[in-house]
């Protein structure tokens, strides 16, 4: 069983992504990383403060780094926490869906032998 | 499906159920890294980061700058599994545990120094060090390899 920290949880990630603006946010990262709060701030239609406290949930669900660079404080795309989602929940049940397939031809495979 | 060019500084984070130790022991040991790392058994010493894949060919091979167990470790990164990519310049990466107050460590991975090497980037980032890390993760908290 894979434990979660609580410091980076799924129940934060949901609720960090459930919000278009921070999905927006980190569409703006993927594309590229290691941005200010002034670069990011001027490509959204939104206050200094907004854009701050998006960037706080979404460091909380460790999907943003923020890193000291001299003076500047860079905003990188953490996309591990996403990945763990993956495996933990979309892995899980496609994987279901496909054993049950290849259940079901070995089934069908053994009554037409 | 926007894309994007790889960044040339990259931060992986992660937290992982076990000691730092143990984590350390999860990065340093040829034997375990063989378990996650796309096979690869990792011989790191104070002086020296080498990469080994399953046929004993040189995957990695360079300077490790500093070694300080359990805590970072950062070496040179050079991608010598595929030519193309070994011709381009040796970037950087960084490993930083830090232990919390709840039985879990942090542990964030920075591949940095890229601006010689896009083509490097672009095939560490994204399902490459998240792979890595996901399984190194699985592995440490259960004991089991992601199948």
């Amino acid at each position: 069983m894979v434990t979660y920290s609580p410091g980076m949880d799924d129940d934060r990630v949901f609720k960090a992504l459930a919000d278009p603006t921070r999905r927006h946010l980190l569409d703006r990262l993927f594309e590229r990383d290691g941005r200010t709060l002034t670069e990011l701030e001027s490509e959204l239609d939104m206050t200094r403060f907004g854009v701050m406290k998006h960037l706080r949930v979404l460091e909380e669900a460790g999907l943003v780094v923020a890193r000291r660079q001299g003076r500047e404080k860079l905003h990188h795309l953490n996309p591990v926490p996403l990945r763990l989602i993956h495996d933990r929940w979309i892995d899980k049940f496609t994987e279901h869906r496909v054993a049950a397939l290849a259940d079901l031809k070995a089934r069908l495979e053994e009554e037409s032998a | 499906m926007t894309t994007a060019t790889a960044q040339t500084t990259q931060v992986y984070q992660l937290f992982i159920k076990a000691t730092p130790e143990q984590i350390w022991e999860g990065i340093t040991n040829p034997e375990f890294t063989a378990r996650y790392f796309h096979q690869a058994r990792l011989h790191i010493t104070p002086e020296r980061y080498l990469s080994q894949g399953p046929d004993g060919d040189t995957w990695g091979d360079g300077p490790v700058f500093e070694y300080d167990p359990p805590r970072r470790l950062v070496h040179e990164w050079r991608s010598l599994y595929d030519p193309d990519l070994a011709a381009e310049a040796p970037s950087r990466v960084s490993w930083d545990i830090e232990e919390q107050d709840d039985g879990t460590c942090l542990l964030t991975v920075t591949h940095d120094r890229l601006e010689g090497a896009p083509k490097t980037a672009a095939s560490v980032s994204g399902a490459g060090w998240m792979g890595v890390l996901s399984g190194l993760k699985t592995l440490l908290e259960t004991g089991e390899p992601l199948s």
